[in-house]
């Protein structure tokens, strides 16, 4: 099997992100499924920048996974939406 | 901002089994007038007693330096409220005052009284220097013999050291490790070699190893209060803090630029601030992980930087902790701890506090506003100044 490209997931750590569940996603070691987690490669930013966006439909937290970014990100969300993205 | 940095600082350590010192300490700063006044007073005996005849000393000296009195006369006031024991005869409190005043960079004079303290040490970086004292006798009355009061006037310049403690260090180890103690000797030696050792060695750092190794010698059970107090001359030490987005866009590069300038430490305080420094500088910003906290975000790393955090949480966190004088050790190794490490270190702490408004329209209840941001700096500066004794300033971009 030829080695695949590791997923790019970046969890937002900004102000608003991390009071509203972010804090908890950076404990991803605690719950991600160790075989997707091997799979991508998890880092910090500090801020996406849609905190900052009037009106839209998303709250914080916010996570990129791959180009995309998700907003009103739970454990559950985040470990599905990761997977996925793994998987894919 | 000054040039110019006296760093005052001290230990103590109580006599084993006391919660309460027999010696006392105080130190106050006058900006208007150039001023520093430190005084330490040594009780007789040690705990509640000794403390309250030690405060009701210290307190005293302190307030007289302060005014425009001649401080022998001060000291002589001092004398003649101390009450004597009658019992020894002696008087219930010793002290040395301190009273500096530094108008300009090569101009800082030095006012000292010493009563019955161990006499107080000069350095010159590492070199010990000997001055003479001007005595001054007094007799009181209940008290069997005539006092002696000594006081000198000193200059002291940029590198000089001025350390003065309690018998406490000069008597340490007296009948286990040394049949007469540490003595003067001692502690000059101990002092000199610290300095050699470490040139640039900061009177915190300087009064606890001598405390430390005072009890050492008393193997770790003093026999007597040990206070060890460190006047250090020096330039300062300086730190930036910026938070928050400048107001247009423009004034990017205006930060940009007070950054390159700056001398000193730099620290980043907010995400939307360092990602725009990262751009200006074009350095990579990497959020470090490996240390947890519920409390705030996470540090990150950027070349050139000594310390990249969130903004409003970590300063109001920073804030409180300086407010509420939490020793560094308590703090868990967060974002906080590294700050306040930072403000330890420095003795000017300038702040570049960017005034962008439309920050965060995700969620109006998150304190991310201009005002907030004012107020919250307003904190750190106050406790900076109050309970620090460090300069700050600040400018609005
Ligand atoms: S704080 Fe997460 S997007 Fe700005």
């Amino acid at each position: 099997m030829a080695k695949r490209e590791k997923v790019a997931v970046k969890i937002c750590v900004g102000t608003a992100c991390f009071v509203q569940g972010g804090a908890d996603l950076l404990l991803y070691d605690e719950f991600l499924d160790p075989i997707v987690l091997a799979n991508c490669e998890i880092e910090g930013v500090s801020c996406l920048g849609k905190c900052k966006e009037a009106g839209s439909k998303e709250g914080a937290p916010f996570v990129q996974i791959g180009d995309v970014v998700h907003g009103d990100m739970t454990e559950k969300k985040f470990c599905d939406l990761v997977a996925e993205a793994v998987h894919a | 901002m000054n040039d110019l940095f006296i760093d005052v600082d001290y230990a103590q350590i109580y006599k084993s089994g006391q919660k309460i010192g027999g010696d006392v300490f105080l130190l106050s700063r006058n900006p208007e007038r150039e001023q520093i006044v430190c005084t330490l007073s040594d009780g007789l005996g040690s705990g509640v007693k000794a403390n309250v005849l030690a405060s009701l000393t210290a307190h005293m000296a302190h307030k007289l330096s302060f005014s425009e009195m001649d401080l022998t006369h001060s000291a002589k006031i001092i004398m003649n409220t101390l009450p004597v024991c009658k019992e020894r005869k002696i008087s219930y409190a010793t002290f040395t005052i301190v009273d500096i005043r530094h108008p300009s960079l090569d101009d800082i004079q030095v006012n000292l009284v010493e009563y019955d303290n161990p006499q107080a040490l000069l350095f010159r970086d590492s070199k010990p220097i000997v001055w003479q004292r001007e005595k001054i006798l007094l007799h009181r009355e209940g008290a069997f013999k005539k006092e002696e009061l000594s006081r000198s006037s000193l200059q002291m310049a940029v590198g000089d050291r001025l350390i003065v403690f309690s018998d406490g260090a000069t008597q340490a180890g007296m009948g286990k490790a040394l049949p007469l103690g540490w003595r003067l000797e001692g502690v000059r030696e101990f002092a000199q070699h610290q300095i050699e050792r470490n040139p640039s060695i900061s009177s915190h750092d300087l009064s606890r190893a001598i405390a430390r190794k005072a009890n050492g010698l008393d193997r770790l059970a003093s026999k007597d209060d040990i206070t060890v107090m460190v006047v250090y001359v020096r330039r300062p030490r300086r730190t930036l803090v910026v938070t928050g987005p400048p107001f247009t866009k423009e004034k990017d590069e205006i930060l940009g630029e007070k950054l390159r300038n700056f001398e000193g430490k730099k620290i980043i305080s907010g995400g939307t601030t360092a990602l725009i420094v990262s751009r200006l500088f074009n350095k990579k910003l990497k959020v470090d992980l490996s240390c947890w906290s519920a409390d705030v975000p996470p540090v990150s790393i950027m070349e050139g930087f000594d310390l990249v955090t969130e903004g409003m949480l970590t300063l109001s966190k920073v804030a409180t902790a300086l407010e509420q004088k939490k020793s560094l050790r308590t703090l868990p190794n967060d974002a906080v701890r590294k700050f306040v490490a930072l403000m330890m270190d420095s003795d000017q702490v300038h702040f570049i506090v960017g005034t962008k408004i439309n920050e965060a329209h995700q969620d109006p209840s998150i304190p991310v506003e201009i005002g907030i941001r004012r107020t919250i700096i307003g904190r750190l500066r106050k406790a900076l100044e109050d309970n620090y004794l460090k300069e700050t300033s600040q400018e609005y971009l």
